[in-house]
């Protein structure tokens, strides 16, 4: 860096003298040092375009003074810069009556009405009357554009966001402008849809209302919203979002400008997939099964007596480890304090898991060595993904990855039984079958790959671990990461999936883990072992939080025949699902935008939930009905709020002493990454083993898509309609070989179930492999046994 | 004694306009509820949703009433108007429309802010209920039928007048229909709720004329 990029420049806006490094937007300089520039085409995370020319100043040259846009042009030493002079004045004026000649003036029917830039500028530098009485020009009126995005072109002013930020960030490049002109128009391609992941940013960076959501269209003015920051649900990128509610009810989720997790953008299931909140089927009152099979309404007090009775009986006769927790990995960080804290000390199990069978192990996940952040994809010369397809588990990071190959130049390596979003920015893409993904490692130890070696040669290399499918076991990624770690000047994410799942693993929600992610000196049973034991009778009592295992657990037969082989199960959940179906107590639960507490993100960054919502009915948090359940066993764990939880965890806890929610609220926004430093965490390197190779014919690789058939995403109409549904993808030579095409039907089994599923020929998919995506509507469980039978059914027609 | 004459003087003036109270000569007060009180024309009373001559809703959901009303007694929803049978032109009409008369402070500022003249006030002012449920007045209250007429709470009480329902306080249009130039500045004045009956108002060169 030159001294003029650290030291900055001098230049002088509105008469004030200012220092920035040279290069830097005029218009980002200014809006820094206090002067704000109006804009409709620039944004911060997008490249700049001059489309609109409202950010026209003037600016000195020795030829006199000049107009320029204040977004295209980078500042120089000795600029001096006028933003308010009557030149610049009249220029804005004639902007802002230029853009109005076509613009609607619906306002009252348009969702951006009341937070409109457009509105706003034209109120704070536009002429003041129109001078325009001619008829405007006409569309036809909103047209949708995708499932969840409607156009209105009428109100479009050709800024060019929409379109930037499709081509330019998630690599979507699915809208377009056509024709020229005055006939200029924005416009998807013929018979394709704008169905990219990330379409609803789009809606949120548009600065009239020509983008607008469905599921938002016409529910509430910005007037009659109140908002407040939280953080995302979804994934466990831990995004900062603003939750906007009105009248008790969530009706948006907009993203929020950190640079840390998701610098503003999400993805479409983050933003709408909080429907299920304000569904109609929540429950509301706590739920005791009768003789008969059906649920009877109780009162709280009622439904812990009895809870209180039978797991105190269990636990009398077989003793403590004849409980089971499963779940925890939804709810806050108090929460799982909370759950781990009552599980060992109350239950008296050490039988508590939060995965679902399909994670990795708990310390490589809490304490791998030298675990990366976030923002070290930035600093990347090489980004390795050995993992989930992290566009469809991951969004938030997919983006991150992506804007760091593609902008700052580092080298992406993506292996991956099939095709991933990231593979068109990728130097290289390896194909490889799981089960065999031990011989590829070995390969790529010994370096018998050229190619690897030479692009692992710009360091520090950023590896993504996590399990490709769920056939592939979590030893394989441990490999990797041990791999990983074997090279020099490496850092490791290890991936997982389900909102708070790392905050929990902290929390000692895990078999191996006590609080703090100290190893326990006495290994319980993981959610395998549990169903297992539940299955065979070894343990009779469980307590479902927040969990599904029937659809979560890969291996959902094993979990349906724990669950019904069980003596007595519990079930804190917001809604009925498959697995409560089981239960003989269900309690309701409140979802996240109904309680306050803290979750723990990937890299272990700490941020804090907000209320803004009641919840429906009687629900109440998890935390509470936890305590009052160990109030009924005879043990007051003595907690009144979440509040008093929190400084009870941060005093056991000694990686959370400084995630208080006092600097959470107000010094440390953006959270806070654990373990404090000087906190005595112990650190886990992983052991490099070899799995053995699955000899099959064809193997089985199943996993997530981002829209599935989750009971949450079944509750939310909007996106439970985009899950592609069940397919079974074959390579083009095995669905020759097998009498299968596009369309026809075959019918896949396995050692743990079966399914008739219709072709998709997949070419992108390695020989021998048969893609079936985890956990779609109609499509029982496969299991995670790697090795597959597949038959055609009938003739192809 | 000069206390006794101040006061008597004082008594004499109570005492004639007694008299002229009792005798009938000048009274000020009415018999109300017989006699009623002729209302000023910009009489702020009882709301009501109107219709376009053609029968659609005039509100579209905007909630900008709600949003200017000082007293936070609207209650707006919009929703999007079914394409073959729309309630009112456009993509959005007023779903839920509630107005708490309990709070109205009938100030009128719903009426200014409404973009497409669809609130409007009436000189019905007689409304009270036996109780606070039935002051909450909803969209199927306040909105006119298709024929301009308006309906009534409570049709059967004595008190109430229908005429008053039908006299709106009169409202301005404050924008020239479909942008059409030679409208440009002119204001009307509309003296009934609903179905324009009244004749277009005369164009910029007809006025010039």
């Amino acid at each position: 860096m030159t001294a003029r990029e650290t030291e900055g420049v001098l230049v002088t806006i509105d008469g004030k003298e200012v220092r920035a490094p040279e290069g830097e937007l005029l218009i980002k300089t200014a809006e820094d040092n206090g002067t704000y520039i109006p804009r409709f085409c620039w944004h911060p995370r997008l490249k700049e375009v001059g489309m609109c020319r409202m950010c026209l100043v003037d600016i000195e040259t020795p030829g006199g003074s000049m107009m320029v846009t204040a977004c295209t042009n980078p500042i120089s030493d000795g600029m001096v810069v006028d933003t308010k002079n009557d030149r610049v004045k009249k220029a804005q004026e004639a902007i802002l009556e230029y853009l109005l000649i076509n613009h609607p003036l619906d306002c009252p029917v348009c969702d951006r009405g009341g937070e409109c830039p457009l509105q706003d500028q034209t109120m704070s530098y536009g002429p003041g009357e129109t001078r325009f009485v001619e008829e405007k020009r006409h569309f036809e009126k909103p047209i949708p554009i995708s499932d969840l995005v409607l156009l209105d072109r009428e109100r479009c002013i050709l800024c060019a966001r929409c379109t930037r930020f499709a081509d330019e960030v998630p690599g979507d490049p699915l809208i377009e402008f056509k024709e020229r002109g005055y006939g200029t128009q924005i416009s998807i391609f013929p018979n394709q849809p704008f169905s990219s992941y990330f379409s609803g940013n789009t809606v949120q960076i548009c600065p009239v209302g020509a983008l607008t959501a469905t599921p938002y269209r016409f529910r509430a003015r910005p007037w009659d919203l109140k908002a407040v920051e939280s953080t995302c649900p979804h994934c466990t990128a831990g995004d900062r979002i603003s939750i906007e509610a009105s009248q008790n009810q969530v009706l948006r989720f907009l993203g929020v400008d950190v640079d840390a997790t998701n610098r503003g953008w999400l993805s479409d299931k983050c933003r709408f997939g909080f429907e299920y909140l304000n569904s109609e089927d929540r429950l509301t009152n706590p739920l005791a099964r009768q003789e008969g099979g059906t649920y009877e309404e109780v009162s709280w007090g009622e439904a812990t007596s009895i809870i209180a009775q039978r797991f105190g009986a269990i636990r009398e006769a077989h003793g403590g480890d004849a409980l089971a927790v499963l779940g925890g990995a939804h709810g806050t960080n108090e929460d799982a304090y909370a759950l781990s804290v009552f599980a060992r000390d109350v239950l008296g199990t050490k039988n508590i898991d939060c995965r679902m069978d399909d994670a990795l192990g708990t310390r490589l996940l809490t304490g791998i060595d030298r675990r990366a952040r976030i923002s070290d994809v930035d600093t990347a010369g090489t980004i390795i993904v050995w993992g989930p397809d992290l566009k469809e588990e991951h969004p938030t990071l997919y983006l991150r990855v992506r804007h760091a190959v593609q902008e700052l130049g580092a080298n992406l390596i993506v292996i991956h039984p099939r095709a991933t979003g990231l593979d068109d920015r990728a130097d290289l893409k390896i194909t490889y079958r799981p089960g065999s993904g031990s011989d590829l490692l070995t390969q790529l130890r010994g370096g018998d790959r050229d190619d690897v070696n030479a692009l692992l040669e710009a360091s520090p290399v950023v590896a993504f671990v996590g399990r490709t499918g769920y056939t592939e076991g979590p030893t394989m990624a441990e490999a990797v990461a041990s791999w990983i770690l074997e090279l020099e000047d490496s850092r490791v994410l290890p991936l997982a999936r389900r909102a708070n799942v790392f905050g929990a693993l902290d929390m000692g929600v895990a078999p191996d883990l006590e609080p703090g992610r100290i190893a326990a000196t006495e290994t319980g049973r993981d959610t395998r072992q549990i169903l297992g034991g539940l299955a065979s009778g070894d343990i009779r009592g469980l307590l479902l939080v927040g969990a599904d295992p029937v659809r979560d657990v890969p291996d959902g037969s094993l979990a349906t025949s724990g669950l019904s082989g069980a003596e007595f199960v519990v079930a804190i959940d917001m809604f009925h699902n498959d697995s409560t179906a089981h239960a003989d107590v269900i309690l309701p639960a409140l979802g996240f935008s109904e309680k306050e507490g803290t979750v723990t993100n990937i890299e272990g960054r700490v941020q804090k939930v907000n209320r803004i919502a009641p919840g429906s009915g009687q629900s109440r948090s998890d935390w509470s009905i936890i305590a009052d359940i160990a109030t009924a066993l005879g043990s007051d764990l003595g907690w009144t709020s979440e509040q008093e939880i929190n400084d009870a965890m941060m005093a056991r806890v000694p990686a959370y002493a400084e995630a208080s929610w006092d600097a959470l609220d107000w010094e440390e926004r953006d959270g806070v990454v654990v373990p404090a430093p000087g906190a005595d965490v112990p650190v886990y390197r992983p052991e490099m083993t070899t799995q053995p190779t699955v000899g099959a014919e064809l193997v089985l690789h199943s996993a997530r898509k981002l829209y599935d058939d989750g009971v949450m995403m079944r509750k939310g109409p909007s996106l439970h309609r985009l899950a592609p549904g069940g397919f079974a993808h074959l390579h083009p030579d095995d669905a020759r070989r097998l009498g299968a095409r596009t369309g026809s039907a075959v019918r896949l089994v396995t050692k743990r179930g079966e399914a008739e599923l219709p072709v998709q020929v997949d070419p992108s998919l390695h020989r021998g492999v048969v893609y079936v995506p985890f956990n779609q509507p109609g499509v029982g469980p496969l299991g995670d046994d790697p090795v597959v039978r597949v038959t055609a059914v009938g003739e192809p027609d | 004694m000069g206390v006794l004459t101040e006061l008597l003087k004082g008594l004499r003036a109570t005492g004639s306009v007694l008299i002229e109270t009792v005798t009938g000569k000048e009274m000020l007060t009415t018999r109300y509820p017989k006699e009623m009180r002729e209302k000023p024309q910009r009489f702020h009373g009882r709301h009501v949703l109107n219709r376009y001559p053609d029968g659609m809703e005039k509100c579209i959901g905007c909630e900008l009433c709600a949003g200017a009303c000082p007293a936070r007694c609207i209650y707006v929803r919009g929703k999007d108007n079914d394409p073959e049978n729309p309630n009112s032109p456009g993509e959005r009409f007023g779903f839920v429309y509630e107005i708490n008369m309990l709070r109205c402070i009938f100030c009128g500022l719903c009426v200014e802010a409404c973009p497409t003249e669809a609130i409007t006030m009436t000189q019905l002012f007689e409304f009270s209920t036996t109780n606070r449920g039935d002051a909450i007045y909803t969209r199927e209250e306040l909105l006119m039928d298709t024929d301009g007429n308006v309906p009534h709470m409570f049709p059967d009480d004595p008190l109430a007048d229908m005429k008053e329902l039908l006299t709106a306080d009169g409202w301005l249009k404050a924008t020239a229909p479909a942008g059409n130039a030679s409208y440009e500045g002119v204001q009307t004045w509309q003296g009934t709720p609903g179905p324009a009956s009244w004749d277009p108002e005369p164009d910029q060169e007809t006025r010039d004329s």
